[in-house]
């Protein structure tokens, strides 16, 4: 059994006016210990795909189903998903003023303590371990007492995303474009924070449009989403010949 | 529709005529007139204004004070009301009344920078209270209402030329039908500032009406609300720049929950020849639970150019993409809609009462993390 598995997975966005169906039978394994990398043309369903995995709203699963550790995702709501071991990290975090970044990880680590029956985390330490992984990110401390994602720049926010994702210690991270709109210094803080996560028992799913990202975080598997189906997979040599051909020689 | 009429007969102070521009009528004319006029029927479209003009003329007590033993500071009660300048009767007549029928109001005067705050604590009806502070004076005011039924207030405030005034008032108490008239008036490069925490009540009406009259005098106004359940509150914020190069922000969030009622009307009346102005006023509301009832209006008048002015009110639920970042972290519905609410007004929650203000308005401040 996968840690994560997806199986012919039809899903749709749903909005006013319409239902427009974007996954159209989806299949992905993920073992524990894998980093999966998913690229495709803009509107093939890659972010669906990290929506439709976390719960968003919006979203209406028409068939299948993912199962994270056997257990059914889609039924679920999204902080259920999140207590089991889903995490995703946002492509644009949103800001939350009057709430502080601390008071919100403070809030998010001990729901995930309670659905698990583990003891809340002592506060002095939990403070201090948060400073910490705030600096290896470069991230100034002071902005844990700011509103969340306030005033961040672009590049302050996917920081905070992968800070989340080392303090929340997810079963399965999908990171859907948290390349995007990184000058190269906060790439590769991003990426060594991602592989600072990397582990046996968890997987990643990468969702990126940029081969470059694949360069400081090796994927095990390659996969190329088009149509709302998985069309090709291979291994980082996929992206390399992406990069160089685009995806029209394949779709 | 009967006329509103003042409860008791009403002698003209001697004061009035040589400051009153409706010296030309008799007093009780003039508040008459004013008293049943359009603007004022609109002022009070969404409380009933008879309840509290009736009220005017009920006995008051002193506030408890604390702070007044201290270098620069002189309290004293005094029978005849020293009017401010630029005081409007028709903008205000029941406050108006309420200075006349007084046989004593409260004067305090800073004639120097205090270090120690100065506290006014209401519990009912309390006298008409004057507060000036001199040239580069300043001052740290608190207020708190702790009324348990009727209760008014009424304060004048007069900044003189770079004096300050840090001013923090809570109205956090179940009072019945409560009150609270303010009016503030700043001279040139004075600044005011003011921390407005406030819950809804039976009935629970706010006006407050500030006056640049200096040039580059500077007003920041915050004000948090939260109106739960069978209880109403009712704000009237009326910001006028008389002169140039004036500063004012004011920003208002409220809570409106499971049947109740809140009000906000903020006008911001911008004079002719008050060039550089810069006025800022947002209004937020956020509607929970069942039956909650907002009436949010922002009014501007402008009669100069070379002013910038922005004005926003909205009123809206909690946002679901903020909801949708909480879950995702695992923090279930309940907790993250308090979360956000609690953000929301902690906002517009901050100076020396805030701690109280935050244990009664969200519950509890969060630890300091």
């Amino acid at each position: 059994m996968s840690l994560l598995d997806v199986s012919d997975l039809h899903a749709s966005v749903v909005t006013d006016d319409q239902t427009q169906p974007i996954l159209k039978g989806l299949n992905l394994a993920v073992a524990a210990g894998e980093v999966h990398a998913i690229m495709g043309p803009n509107g093939s369903g890659k972010s669906t795909l990290a929506n439709v995995l976390s719960g968003r709203p919006g979203y209406q699963v028409d068939n299948g189903a993912a199962t994270l550790d056997g257990t059914g995702l889609l039924e679920l709501e999204p902080y259920e998903r999140a207590q089991l071991g889903v995490f995703l990290a946002f492509p644009y975090p949103v800001e939350i003023p009057g709430v502080s970044n601390m008071e919100f990880l403070k809030a998010s680590i001990d729901s995930l303590a309670r659905a698990r029956g583990d003891a809340q985390p002592n506060t002095a330490q939990f403070i201090r371990q948060v400073r910490e992984l705030a600096s290896s990110l470069d991230l100034d401390p002071a902005f844990l007492k700011r509103g969340v994602n306030e005033g961040f720049s672009g590049g302050e926010k996917k920081r905070n995303e992968i800070m989340q994702l080392l303090l929340l210690d997810p079963k399965l991270a999908v990171l859907d474009e948290t390349d995007s709109g990184l000058d190269i210094d906060a790439l590769k803080v991003v990426a060594a924070g991602v592989n600072r996560f990397r582990n046996a028992s968890n997987g990643v799913v990468l969702i990126t449009h940029y081969q470059r990202l694949l360069d400081y975080i090796v994927p095990d598997f390659v996969h190329v989403l088009s149509n709302g189906r998985i069309i090709e997979s291979g291994d980082k040599n996929l992206a390399l010949e992406l990069e160089a051909k685009g995806y029209a020689w394949l779709t | 529709m009967a006329d509103l009429a003042l409860p008791a007969a009403l002698a003209t102070p001697a004061w009035l005529n040589p400051v009153s521009n409706a010296g030309q009528l008799p007093l009780p004319e003039a508040l008459h007139r004013a008293l049943n006029s359009a603007a004022h029927r609109e002022r009070w479209k969404y409380t009933k204004a008879e309840a509290f003009l009736g009220a005017t003329h009920a006995a008051a007590n002193l506030p408890l004070i604390n702070g007044a033993r201290q270098p620069g500071i002189e309290v004293k009660q005094t029978a005849a009301p020293t009017p401010l300048v630029g005081f409007d009767l028709e903008q205000a007549p029941e406050a108006f009344a309420r200075l006349c029928y007084a046989s004593n109001i409260l004067t305090i005067d800073v004639s120097a920078p205090t270090t120690e705050p100065l506290t006014l604590a209401h519990a009912a009806n309390t006298v008409p209270i004057l507060i000036r502070v001199a040239q580069h004076a300043s001052l740290t005011l608190n207020e708190i209402s702790d009324c348990g039924s009727d209760a008014q207030q009424t304060t004048w405030i007069d900044l003189a030329a770079n004096a300050e005034l840090r001013h923090s008032r809570n109205s956090l108490d179940t009072a019945g039908a409560h009150w609270q008239y303010l009016n503030v008036r700043l001279q040139r490069d004075s600044s005011y500032r003011l921390h407005n925490h406030v819950t809804g009540c039976r009935s629970r009406r706010q006006d407050v009406h500030i006056i640049m009259d200096g040039q580059g005098a500077e007003a920041n106004l915050m004000s948090a609300g939260s109106v739960e359940g069978k209880s109403a509150l009712d704000q009237q914020f009326t910001l006028e720049h008389r002169q140039p190069r004036g500063r004012s922000q004011q920003t208002i969030h409220n809570i409106v929950a499971n049947g109740g009622k809140c009000t906000f009307n903020g006008r911001i009346h911008i004079h002719e020849g008050a060039a550089g102005t810069d006025a800022q006023l947002a209004n937020k509301n956020l509607g929970m639970g069942e039956h909650a009832t907002i009436n949010s209006k922002p009014e501007l008048e402008i009669y100069t150019d070379d002013v910038r002015c922005a004005h926003g009110a909205t009123v809206g639920t909690i946002s679901q993409d903020a909801l949708f970042y909480l879950l995702s972290r695992g923090i279930d519905q309940n907790a993250a809609q308090a979360l956000l609410s609690q953000g929301f007004l902690r906002q517009c929650i901050d100076g020396p009462l805030a701690e109280s203000a935050l244990e009664t308005l969200i519950g509890g401040a969060f630890v300091d993390l």
